[in-house]
């Protein structure tokens, strides 16, 4: 699993907004030029990217794996048909093309993840989105940042308390509807009392930021989002 | 550090508990991807709890609070937390073959909850009949799958037909039984809705 981790790698160093704007410029130059000139140059974006975050493609692979088999369904279904010539090499090179195009999105994406920390996510956030609906989203995200770990540990033990009771011999309606309840509660009780605990701490709309700034690391980068967006004219 | 001289301008209570709890539901149907149940129509693709959230959300939360919920579980996975299924991350998810899934949760979780609970006012879902919470998830998976089925076709350039069943069919069945659980749900005393 791909997650943050600290470091000083050339990505940890970058301004949140700068790896933003590269995976979303990054992305719509790839789906502008999904063709294979268009890709190899973008797989070389791809390996700089992966390598100023100090990530290796086989960790990235390994922490997608679970999109391999959705990818490979649609090349497979495209390049199998039921009846001569049953293999049809043409018709999958499209879905072949864009299977590779995602690859590659998402490895620039993970990136993003392995080198940013929530509190600069949240910074930015409230950034691009101001006033209060930006301070909702933010304060919101920080919270499910800092509650996935609790709300999974309580999953986990309720499925451990379910197995003990031989209870995964149930049906899975029967299992869904007990974890679905029991998470449910424990989730809302959480969230009553750590409600009343923000009210009594004066939880504000006008908390303050952990500062982020562009910094002379950060040009390059920006400069390399704005190539890939102008690439998308050219 | 910077410091600000402004007076502190206080959330109300009750925008403090909705962005609480919506904030917990997103974290939940994070919590969920991680768990899978054996699927008993299509063993080959096991049943995961996430659209169960979507359902959850709108029920609980109502269309304001529990769209949000899902936007904040989007926003929150897309910036790294591990919320997506297999424990994904990252803006690369929504440009995936399952990002038109992700995208649709607000709009479902929304369209469920204005259903449920009408637009003016919540009420307590365990008053609301079959029919209607049957109706609103039946509208929501709805939702779901037409965003995600087009999106499927979009990103990965296959024919229509792959799409509808490599994206569509090969899950909806599953969704009648996260309908009857969220039912269950519902029904039962463990959960109190306010």
């Amino acid at each position: 699993m791909l997650g943050y981790e600290p470091g000083d790698s050339l990505a940890h160093r970058l301004d949140p907004r700068t790896k933003l704007a590269v995976q979303l410029a990054f992305a719509a130059a790839a789906f502008a030029h999904t063709d294979p000139r268009g890709l190899a140059m973008l797989t070389g974006v791809t390996a700089l990217a992966l390598a100023s975050a100090r990530l290796s493609p086989v960790s990235v692979i390994w922490g997608y794996r679970f999109l391999l088999p959705l990818l490979a369904a649609a090349v497979l279904f495209e390049l199998v048909t039921l009846g001569p010539p049953w293999i049809e090499l043409e018709a999958a090179a499209d879905p072949l093309l864009a299977s590779y195009r995602t690859l590659l999105i998402v490895a620039v994406a993970a990136g993003y993840v392995r080198t940013t920390p929530a509190r600069e996510s949240r910074a930015a956030v409230q950034w691009a989105v101001p006033g209060k609906p930006g301070r909702l989203l933010g304060a919101g995200v920080g919270l499910v940042f800092r509650f996935l770990p609790l709300l999974r540990r309580d999953l986990a033990a309720i499925r451990d308390a379910e197995r003990a009771r031989l209870g995964d011999e149930r049906s899975t309606r029967e299992r869904l509807e007990t974890v679905g309840a029991a998470g449910l509660r424990r989730a809302f009780a959480r969230a009553d009392r750590l409600a009343m605990a923000l009210s009594a701490r004066c939880f504000s709309w006008n908390a303050t930021l952990p500062r982020i700034r562009f910094r002379a690391v950060d040009v390059p980068a920006v400069l390399l989002a704005a190539g890939l967006g102008a690439s998308m004219v050219v | 550090m910077s410091t600000a001289t402004d007076s502190v301008d206080l959330v109300g209570d009750e925008v403090a508990v909705n962005l609480v709890r919506a904030a917990l539901l997103a974290a939940l149907m994070g919590a969920f991807a991680f768990v899978s149940f054996p699927n008993p129509l299509n063993p080959a693709v096991p049943v995961t709890a996430q659209v169960l959230g979507v359902f959850l959300a709108g029920i609980y939360l109502g269309p304001a609070w529990g769209g949000f919920a899902m936007v904040l579980y989007v926003l929150a996975g897309a910036l790294g937390a591990p919320v997506f299924s297999g424990a994904g991350a990252g803006l690369g998810e929504i440009f995936g073959p399952t990002g038109g899934y992700l995208v649709s949760y607000p709009f479902a979780a929304a369209l469920i909850g204005a259903v449920v609970h009408g637009v003016d006012g919540l009420v307590d879902p365990e008053g609301v009949s079959v029919a209607r919470l049957v109706g609103a998830m039946a509208a929501g998976t709805v939702v779901i799958y037409a965003l995600g089925i087009v999106v499927y076709w979009y990103y990965l350039d296959t024919s229509l037909v792959a799409a509808i069943v490599g994206a569509g069919l090969a899950f909806v069945p599953a969704e009648a039984v996260k309908m009857a659980a969220a039912m269950g749900i519902v029904r039962s005393e463990e959960v109190q809705a306010t």
